[in-house]
């Protein structure tokens, strides 16, 4: 269906060509997943086989790239609309209309399609992806998993034999990105939709997909067998991490594949290690906190104290009220009602270097809080703000990811590279308790391992409180020390990680899928579980 | 449409009185006509607008100009300027007549910002786009890109703001809103024309309406009492 052969790309302006000599062949009804560090050129790589790259980004283009026998360099992306679906990171911006049957419509309407057809398309599409319940709705209103869904939908109407995906589960809850893949699974299965997929959160697509393309750091590009390529990557999910730690024969991807072959492991007995969290003073406390927007009601009576040292994530589906919460903590607006107290002050009284002092917050976009035309400019000033010695910031960041180039424009950094400057730049400050929004999307493996060392020596070192919102289960499960579950703007569950993350199945990281009944959240909890036995 | 007829009737009858109806008038259409998307804020913002340049026009027709004569309100001191810059004076005496003739025009130009802002704010840059002929394919992608820039730059604005709050910011530099918020909007408009590219918009020299909305008769009668309206109003 999609053939490369022999293809490079370059940008202008750039000395590194993004792909090199790369030739493989897609056949049809296959599900082929794409990984890669940041930045290494999955997005180029995946805007190639509809054309938008270099029709509509520029760009030299070496080889040839046909998909269904037409090759893309002679042909317009908008000509290919029939053949290739292209589904973005972000859905939302790549909307064209505002009511849900419009949007499925737009390219039938671009393309001159008859009414009747098209009717009869909306319908087919709508049902499909159980969108009809939707089908008025302003596609504003719609949560993160219903918007990727028409996005997906507004792909399909076209009958399209290849379905593109850049990150479509990044900016959503575990379950709504079930749902997603479930429904590119049925695809596959049912329709022989060929899809290729990105995304840096293997554990959630590894079970689906029959093949990997792996472009690794240097350049090199392999494709071959899921199993295969997992065996000798670097970069991989939790379920190959603990195949690994344990020596198994095969490398499975699915949960049920592992279980098989540890069954022995969960039927041995081990001593139930306690918890040995020592419970620190209180620093954040929140008080039968509600709040509402216009009409919408985001936070109920909300009440929970959070320790010094904690670190706690607040869990909760797309609209459940964390940013909410978060943002009232760290004192944006003052509650409709209720008392929240940071270290006795009222967080919205704060200004200045005193709220510089007192509260840390990463956005959800980190970039907003960079302006400067430099990495070096950017620190420079965080040391002025804060009164520290020249440089101060710059090492903080050096030990966060070394070799960032101190002369490189903000905006030219990968995404794990901004983070831990935003991260640096906060950290200077020196704060009381850090509160961070959604801080791994975009995040490959290795980013988010160091960005969690850095925040979990922050709450040991300083014995201060961290606060994240977040959907990535396996970060909170390496990191977190106590989980608050929200739904509809209420605490539905508040304890230690371990309680919290097995009590849900949808909410349980892999490592608790495989060892379920064992109280065991991660490969490092098994693996300390094995040593003390032998 | 509408709004640029209403704006060449406001300008050819040049009252301040019947600008400020107007603008009643529009304000009162937006309130009611508002569905909650980003687009209705930039009707509020183009008020703002309108009101500073108000404030800056007058304070500068008060300052700067040619003197009218009339009734003294009270007076400024006079600068003294260079021989080469004759007739025009700083200071000075203010009459009612060069006041109220200053407000005037800021109310003009005030209201004319306004119609602008509400047919901005009642129609998303979306609807436009579905409207727009694709055998103008290029114009249209660069109009949904220009239109689509305002309001979603003041949403970002407003966020990008409360973020550099909370890094204790509080004096407000244009620089640092304006380089995240030109980045943030430049990518947004190029993922939304690559978007509408990918989709085959363009392809075809005809396009078909999924829903077509009927030209109505009630339609007709707006335009012939807006066409109305603005007659009479150049007549005066």
């Amino acid at each position: 269906m999609i053939t490369f052969s022999n293809v490079s790309l370059i940008y202008p302006q750039s000395t590194q060509t993004i792909l090199e000599d790369l030739s493989f062949q897609i056949a049809e009804g296959e599900m082929v997943l794409v990984m890669g560090e940041t930045g290494s050129g999955k997005s180029s790589l995946l805007r190639l086989i509809n054309g938008l790259v270099p029709h509509h980004t520029g760009g030299i283009l070496a080889g040839d790239i046909s998909v269904d026998g037409i090759s893309t360099r002679t042909v317009k992306p908008g000509s290919l609309a029939h053949l290739v679906g292209i589904v973005g990171q972000n859905p939302v911006n790549g909307f064209v209309t505002d009511i849900v049957e419009e949007e499925l419509a737009f390219s039938m309407e671009a393309l001159n399609f008859p009414q009747d057809v098209m009717r009869k398309r909306v319908e087919e599409v709508l049902d499909l992806l159980s969108l009809s319940g939707l089908r008025n709705r302003s596609i504003a209103t719609l949560s993160g998993g219903e918007q990727q869904r028409v996005a997906i939908g507004a792909a399909l109407v076209m009958h399209p034999k290849v379905l593109v995906l850049d990150e479509p589960t990044s900016a959503l809850d575990p379950i709504a990105a079930e749902e997603v893949l479930s429904v590119l699974h049925r695809l596959v299965h049912d329709l022989s939709v060929t899809v290729i997929i990105a995304e840096h959160r293997l554990e959630r697509v590894i079970q689906f997909v029959d093949r990997i393309l792996y472009i690794e750091g240097n350049g090199e590009t392999s494709i071959g067998p899921a199993d295969e390529i997992l065996k000798r990557s670097e970069l991989v999910p939790p379920i190959v991490k603990l195949a690994r730690a344990l020596n198994l024969k095969e490398i499975g991807t699915s949960v049920r594949e592992v279980r098989r072959q540890t069954e022995d492991i969960r039927n041995r007995d081990f001593a139930h290690v306690a918890a040995k969290k020592n419970v620190g003073s209180v620093a954040i406390e929140v008080n039968r906190v509600s709040h509402s927007y216009s009409s919408k009601k985001a936070l109920s009576n909300v009440s929970t104290t959070i320790n010094q040292g904690e670190i706690v994530a607040i869990m909760g589906r797309n609209g459940a009220g964390k940013s909410t919460l978060l943002h009232t903590i760290v004192g944006l607006h003052s509650p409709d009602s209720g008392v929240i107290s940071v270290n006795g002050v009222d967080p919205t009284t704060l200004k200045g270097a005193a709220r510089r002092r007192s509260i840390g917050y990463v956005p959800q976009e980190p970039s907003d809080l960079l302006y400067a035309a430099s990495v070096e400019e950017e620190c420079a000033q965080a040391d002025r703000d804060n009164e520290l010695a020249p440089g101060t910031t710059a090492s903080l960041l050096n030990r966060l990811v070394p070799h960032i180039s101190q002369h490189a424009h903000p905006n030219d950094l990968s995404e794990g590279q901004r983070l831990a400057l935003v991260l640096s730049i906060v950290l200077s400050g020196n704060p009381e308790i850090l509160v961070l929004d959604e801080p791994t999307r975009g995040l490959d493996y290795q980013a988010k391992s160091v960005f969690a060392l850095a925040l979990k020596e922050f709450a040991t070192q300083f014995n201060r409180p961290v606060l994240l919102a977040t959907h990535d289960v396996e970060l909170v499960a390496e990191l977190t020390d106590r989980v608050l579950f929200l739904a509809e703007g209420e605490i539905v569950a508040d304890g230690s990680t371990l309680d919290v993350l097995l009590s849900s199945p949808a909410f349980a990281p892999q490592v608790a899928k495989i060892m379920a009944p064992k109280p065991w959240l991660t490969v490092a909890d098994v693996v300390e579980a094995l040593g003390q036995e032998r | 449409m509408s709004a640029i007829l209403l704006a060449v009737g406001v300008v050819a009858l040049d009252n301040a009185w019947i600008a400020l109806a107007i603008v009643g008038a529009v304000a009162f259409l937006v309130y009611i006509r508002r569905d909650g998307s980003p687009w209705n804020r930039s009707f509020n913002l183009s008020l703002r607008i309108g009101a500073t340049i108000l404030a800056i026009r007058t304070v500068v027709g008060i300052l700067i100009g040619v003197p009218i004569p009339g009734t003294i309100l009270f007076r400024l001191p006079i600068l003294d300027l260079p021989s080469w810059m004759p007739g025009i004076r700083i200071g000075g005496a203010v009459t009612l007549e060069r006041l109220s003739s200053s407000l005037h025009e800021g109310v003009i130009i005030a209201t004319m910002i306004a119609l602008f802002g509400a047919a901005t704010s009642l129609t998303s840059p979306h609807k436009l786009l579905r409207v727009t002929p694709s055998f103008i394919y290029e114009i249209g992608i660069t109009l949904v890109i220009a239109t689509s820039l305002f309001p979603q730059l003041a949403v970002s604005a407003r966020r990008i703001r409360v973020a550099q709050k909370l890094r204790g910011i509080e004096k407000i530099r244009i620089r640092s809103i304006a380089l995240p918020l030109l980045e943030e909007s430049l990518a947004r408009s190029l993922q939304l024309a690559a978007a509408m590219d990918a989709r085959g918009y363009g392809v075809s020299r005809k396009r078909s309406r999924y829903r077509p909305q009927p030209w109505l008769m009630r339609d007709n009668y707006v335009v012939l009492a807006t066409l109305f309206t603005v007659g009479v109003m150049v007549a005066q």
